[in-house]
């Protein structure tokens, strides 16, 4: 006998689930981690299908929780926390590589922002939804970054 | 607008990401899995790295109550009562493995001690044990027979006994279930008995009649958990969870695994996934004596 909720999550995770995947293999470098951390994701996506509030939310809800699934297995591997790392003087260098060595080479966090944008055509308000940071702050990481692309694409 | 037209290569590349057939195959087998199996029963099959399936085949009959009576016994407990290994089932495919010894209780009057009275209520309550183990591991081993016909699966199931021997009045036999495909899920199973009478023991058997014992020991365990959730935050209960308050445990039931340590003290025994998220697995509530001992039967 399945619940209403879990029944809409399991669905929406048999759904979209190369969403999640396609992020997340493009943040860890690894098709096989990718698996491992998107299943992990799925199954506690389902275990905690109780505290799932508003089943409207449900998409960007099992999204946030496979972006905190990534975001704990970079932690575990690397030394220090996966934080806000700027550059010196990187904005000039942008200019002469190319685009796909930019984008790598923004904070992790930014490189999320730009790929749910404009990759995942998702909105800000779901965006920060994922993310779990206020609009503004979405904003202004998205035409941060933008710029150190050089591109002009909003 | 050369920097627009890579761009769009890349976005292209992004979104040509997907599983393969195999990936997918592994993760719906995961999520139909744990979606049908509800709380508590989080099953993650693992792809793995061995992809040989090396075939070795170890299948031992069931074995006949005579044999195993012969084979392997274990320590007599009051002269009357054993515990043997009825039936022993080994499978081992290479993805699919199996090592089940399940227990059964045999009384014996070597000695010719008992009355009659209690040697017929012994047996009685041995058949009734040992029924229900034989439903259990049935149950797992036929779930297990099924899985077993799918190629690509993996699985591992493993059941084992051991007898809590507390005192020379009364023994507990611990059925232990293991279940894995990936990542695993165990439960335990408690049976009491009594050597002097025969008599299966429940936990109210140990009780002044008409106290509430439930409460009591339950109350002892919420107090338990928070203490130990203070101390260390790796430590996690479903008590006082606001997220999820229907996962909060509240009391124990008749069903509730239990059996008396060698102090002489009550532990509670919760299953995986019970009281508590599946990672911190079984847990055991040593009953402290100050909670019961009022309303404990001298």
């Amino acid at each position: 006998m399945k619940s209403r909720k879990r029944k809409l999550v399991e669905h929406i995770l048999l759904l979209d689930y190369n969403k999640y995947y396609r992020m997340v293999v493009s943040c860890v470098k690894s098709r096989e981690d990718a698996l491992d951390i998107v299943q992990s994701g799925a199954l506690k996506a389902i275990g905690n299908c109780a505290s799932l509030k508003k089943e409207a939310y449900a998409g960007t809800w099992i999204y946030r929780i496979m972006m905190n699934e990534m975001y704990r297995f970079l932690d575990k591997s690397k030394e220090s926390p996966i934080d806000e790392v700027e550059e010196r003087g990187a904005e000039d260098v942008y200019g002469d590589i190319d685009l796909r060595q930019a984008l790598e080479l923004l904070p992790l966090k930014d490189k999320v922002i730009i790929e749910l944008r404009f990759f995942e055509d998702m909105t800000f308000e779901d965006i920060a939804e994922i993310t779990g940071e206020p609009l503004s702050t979405v904003k202004s990481r998205l035409y941060r970054s933008l710029k150190k692309l050089r591109l002009t694409l909003e | 607008m050369e920097r627009k037209n890579e761009f769009e290569k890349i976005k292209q590349e992004y979104r040509n990401v997907q599983m393969d057939e195999k990936e997918f195959a592994s993760y719906e087998k995961a999520v139909k899995n744990a979606a049908s199996k509800g709380r508590g029963a989080v099953v993650k099959i693992s792809m793995g790295a061995a992809a040989a399936v090396f075939a070795v085949f170890l299948i031992l009959p069931n074995i006949s109550p005579e044999i195993a009576y012969a084979m392997e016994k274990m320590p007599i407990l009051g002269n009357l009562v054993s515990v043997v290994t009825f039936r022993d089932y080994q499978y081992d495919s290479g993805r699919h493995m199996a090592d089940v010894k399940v227990p059964q209780i045999v009384v014996d009057d070597t000695e010719g001690e008992k009355d009659r009275g209690t040697l017929e209520k012994t047996k009685k309550t041995a058949e009734e044990i040992n029924r229900e183990i034989e439903k259990i591991s049935e149950e797992l081993i036929q779930e297990f027979k099924e899985n077993a016909k799918d190629q690509e699966g993996y699985q591992d199931i493993m059941i084992q006994s051991e007898v809590i021997n507390s005192t020379e009045e009364y023994f507990t036999l611990k059925l232990i279930c293991y279940q894995g495909a990936g990542s695993g899920a165990q439960w335990d199973y408690f049976y009491t008995m009594n050597l002097d009478t025969g008599e299966r023991m429940a936990l109210s058997d140990f009780f002044q009649e008409g106290a509430d014992y439930k409460k009591a020991i339950s109350e002892n365990i919420k107090k338990q958990m928070k203490e130990q959730m203070a101390a260390d935050e790796n430590v996690a209960y479903w008590v006082d969870n606001k997220d999820i308050p229907e996962w909060n445990f509240e009391t124990i039931t008749d069903e509730t695994g239990f059996y008396i340590n060698e102090k002489g003290e009550i532990v509670i025994a919760f299953n995986e996934g019970d009281v508590a998220p599946m990672y911190m697995g079984c847990v055991e509530f040593v009953i402290e004596t100050s909670a019961v001992e009022d309303i404990l039967k001298k």
